[in-house]
């Protein structure tokens, strides 16, 4: 066996959790029991859609807490063209993963909810066009984020498409606004809130913990991605590889 | 020094499991990229064939009846009449917008449970000679407004004397 002796380790952290990241898990789980509880057990049946109004209290804050991690990206890429900040780099790109996960799930509930009430599971309405759209621009920035070039030179690609990505947003948002939509129209807004008292708070209690989650989700993911960034600076995994690419040319048979 | 800080750089040596390479995984990402690149355009090619104009309102779709001919297309509407099965098993009914109406006749698959007098539908069909519209397909679009069942029912109910 080859071994080298290394030096000993950094004070490297075994874990990403912290007391900030255990707060935030007990506020995920309290807000979830509530939320689950009040949404799928307490709050009554809607007199239109029935059962199916608590798909509601999922679909919706899942969709805006995509919209959450979207803006955060757009603020993280215009950090990077501004200054090169790697922590706005990294940042903009978990907020990307995390709304694209979000976004694939806001996709999968909508067409779950779909079939009981307008009676298909997709159609190419507006809205659902503009959001399989975006679900697809931020899987492309995700992509880009992983093309094989120069790290700065790809953070400043990657923050460029990160900008022009945003437009999906308000467009997304406002779809059925701008088009003849089958997609409802805004339920809750700063000035009108088309829901009644018990059915709100389900909304409210998915919306918190929505929030919560998202921000435990990022914390977490920001501290891996930065872990990683550190070993990819380091530059001990290309060493590696290379290393044992050659060993593998070396051995009968092997690519030479 | 103890053997925690050692690294084991042995060679790999079994060939089923190849480390990848630099130049694989970047051609995997650029493949990656290329489909994404094509779902978008196949998005972007629906976008603007079907869902800038997902539907006509009734109104506009009566006024357009002679230039839409039989082309088959989407009209909105609020059911104003009780859906009735005729003979032939179609479903005949009567959708409004705007002091405009149409005449649905419905021969596709059963709408959802939520199909009923004065819910807005989106129908799928084309004009017929007779002047009403043959719908393959109906969507219930139900509003942005939402109410809690039996809600208040009993200071509502007007049959009840609640002062007695």
């Amino acid at each position: 066996m080859t071994t080298v002796e290394m030096p000993p380790a950094r004070s490297v952290p075994e874990h990403t959790g912290s007391r900030l990241t255990r707060a935030l898990g007990g506020a995920v789980l309290v807000t979830w029991t509530l939320w689950l509880l009040w949404g799928l057990v307490l709050s009554p049946a809607d007199v239109v859609q029935h059962e199916s109004v608590r798909l509601f209290y999922l679909h919706v804050p899942m969709a805006i807490m995509s919209s959450v991690t979207f803006s955060i990206t757009l603020i993280g890429s215009i950090m990077v063209l501004r200054n090169g900040s790697v922590f706005w780099d990294l940042m903009a790109g978990v907020a990307a993963e995390i709304g694209v996960m979000f976004l694939g799930l806001v996709i999968a509930t909508g067409a779950v909810w779909g079939k009981p009430t307008w009676g298909t599971y997709w159609e190419w309405d507006p809205r659902l066009t503009t959001a399989a759209l975006m679900f697809l621009v931020y899987l492309g920035y995700l992509v880009i984020r992983r093309l094989d070039m120069d790290p700065v030179v790809r953070a400043r690609r990657a923050a460029v498409f990160g900008i022009v990505a945003f437009i999906n947003v308000p467009l997304t948002r406002f779809s059925v606004q701008i088009w003849n939509s089958l997609h409802q129209e805004t339920t809750i807004s700063l000035t009108d809130t088309q829901m009644d008292g018990a059915q709100l708070t389900s909304y409210a209690l998915g919306m918190l913990a929505m929030a919560t989650f998202l921000a435990w989700l990022l914390v977490h993911r920001f501290r891996v991605a930065w872990l990683e960034h550190a070993m990819d600076e380091s530059g001990l995994e290309k060493l590696i590889r290379d290393r044992r690419a050659e060993g593998a040319a070396n051995e009968p048979g092997g690519v030479r | 020094m103890t053997d925690d800080h050692a690294l084991d750089l042995s060679p790999r040596t079994d060939g089923d499991a190849p480390a990848p390479t630099p130049g694989s995984r970047s051609r995997l990402t650029w493949l990656a990229l290329g489909g994404i690149g094509l779902a978008i355009a196949f998005v972007l090619w629906q976008a603007l064939t079907s869902a800038t104009v997902f539907f006509y309102n009734v109104d506009e779709a009566v006024a357009r009846q002679a230039e839409l001919g039989d082309d088959t297309f989407r009209m909105q509407g609020t059911v104003v009449t009780e859906a009735v099965i005729a003979e032939d098993g179609s479903l005949e009914f009567e959708i409004g917008f705007d002091g405009e109406r149409a005449s649905i006749v419905h021969v596709g698959d059963e709408p959802s449970d939520l199909f009923e007098v004065g819910i807005a539908v989106v129908v799928q069909g084309r004009w017929e000679d007779t002047g009403s519209f043959r719908s393959e397909q109906i969507l219930v679009k139900h509003s942005e407004s939402y109410e809690a069942e039996n809600q208040d029912r009993l200071t509502t109910d007007p049959s009840v004397d609640y002062d007695s």
